[in-house]
């Protein structure tokens, strides 16, 4: 039993819940710096094991509370892990270089040289982003991206959107009206405070759905997320909302493109 | 101390203790004394329930929440929940704590029941939400699967132990616990 190295994905199980010991732990966290899909199950299943612990509770004793609150009260605290403060436009990916007027916002179905590019930009951006080191405090919880970016990409009716996010940032949008889903990612947008994160939304002329939220940035590049089960006549909308996100948006949207 | 911002829409409890973080993150000390007396009891019990050892666990959920105090500003609230987070945190602690206490001295544990304290109602905390919603969902699993997430989450076993435990293959423990936690997940209603 020893010697047998299960596949990476089967240990997710016990990753999160700390059952793996020494080399299988650090085999797996190496896995999961590659593996998105992992991450986001890990992420999930945390919620679950944090759903154990609540089932767990017992009222530590009175004197506890005290001894830890002067211990915090001398000890210095981490700075926050920072993200290239400006967004690093030179990080070889401003989403669209020097061309993003107001004709740009509109639909584009024909790949046109310069939508190419701008794809071809947020890709590598995408590419830094994910081969980026970046401090794992809990991991993401969004949509697996490699392989859905590349369903999109390689799609035949492949269009690109762009726009400029009210609040600051240029958001770039990849599509495919055939496989119903779209890639987003901006650059540039400004940084909020924990308790708040972006939020997608597709909104049709149903009822909003939310479409994901946005990762923390790195290198300045938020992203890419991918929305699935795109309806006809769906706009892309994006606000700003609490830490966990909401059923609709409660905010005013910073950002809408029409689909 | 100002209430954490609303945004139209009846906030959530994990969206209100992600504001609290935010402000614990800027050195707020009355908003980590507010984290602290609402996620104490999950982290306490978590740990006491892998470590056993009472002054031990006290010990270490001491150091739980000095970290969450050092690394609030690592918190990433579009990742996943404050208590995902801390709760992480301090399940990692104890395991740990227990391990290498472990290799110094065999633990001192002879049955493999699962250490949930389901009836040590003395000191748990009444009124508690997840209990009842947890149980309901772990009785929903196979027992194999039950067994195998117990041990690991509440016992501090690795999957290798746990296959001890169990006498069946490493391989297949690792499958159950995965099964296992994400029926888990969707029965509880947790998932994105």
């Amino acid at each position: 039993m020893t010697g047998s190295r299960p596949e990476p994905h089967t240990l997710a199980g016990a990753y999160a819940m700390d059952a793996l010991d020494g080399q299988d732990r650090a085999r797996f966290e190496r896995h999961l710096e590659r593996c998105e899909e992992c991450t986001r199950e890990v992420a999930g299943l945390h919620e679950a094991t944090a759903r154990l612990a609540g089932a767990a509770a017992v009222r530590p004793p009175d004197a506890l509370r005290e001894q830890l609150l002067a211990e915090t009260a001398r000890t210095r605290q981490l700075p926050p892990v920072t993200h290239g403060a400006s967004p690093a436009p030179a990080r070889r990916a401003p989403v669209v270089p020097g061309q993003r007027p107001a004709r740009f916002r509109g639909r584009l179905r024909a790949p046109r040289l310069a939508v190419v590019l701008a794809g071809v930009a947020v890709l590598a951006a995408v590419a830094v982003w994910a081969g980026g080191t970046v401090v794992r405090s809990a991991p993401p919880t969004q949509s697996p991206v490699g392989h859905d970016v590349a369903t999109v990409l390689t799609a035949p009716d492949l269009a690109v959107l762009s726009g400029q996010v009210r609040t600051g940032g240029t958001a770039t949008v990849m599509m495919s009206r055939r496989d119903r889903m779209l890639v987003f990612a901006a650059a540039g947008l400004r940084a909020l405070p924990g308790s708040q994160c972006y939020e997608l939304w597709l909104m049709g002329p149903g009822a909003d759905r939310p479409a994901g939220l946005l990762p923390m940035p790195k290198h300045g590049m938020s992203g890419p997320v991918v929305a699935a089960g795109l309806r006809t006549g769906d706009r892309l909308g994006l606000t700003v909302e609490p830490a966990h996100g909401t059923g609709r948006p409660t905010s005013p949207l910073i950002l809408v493109l029409a689909l | 101390m100002s209430p954490p911002r609303s945004h139209g829409s009846l906030p959530a409890p994990g969206a209100d203790l992600a504001a609290l973080l935010a402000r614990v993150a800027r050195g707020d000390h009355a908003a980590f004394a507010e984290v602290y007396d609402r996620v104490a009891a999950p982290v306490f019990g978590t740990v006491r329930s892998v470590v056993r050892d009472p002054s031990l666990s006290e010990e270490v959920t001491q150091e739980v929440f000095v970290e969450v105090w050092r690394a609030a500003s690592r918190f990433d609230a579009c990742k996943g929940s404050p208590m995902a987070w801390m709760a992480t945190i301090a399940h990692r602690r104890a395991v740990d704590r227990v391990r290498s206490e472990q290799r110094a001295a065999a633990r001192d544990r002879r049955s493999a029941a699962p250490m949930i304290a389901y009836d040590d109602v003395a000191e748990t905390v009444e009124d508690n939400l997840d209990r009842e919603r947890v149980r309901r969902c772990l009785g929903a699993l196979t027992e194999l699967q039950r067994e195998a997430v117990t041990l690991a989450y509440y016992g501090g076993y690795t999957y290798r132990e746990v296959a001890g435990l169990l006498g069946v293959p490493a391989g297949t423990v690792n499958t159950r616990m995965r099964d296992g936690l994400i029926r888990l997940r969707d029965c509880l209603g947790v998932a994105r």
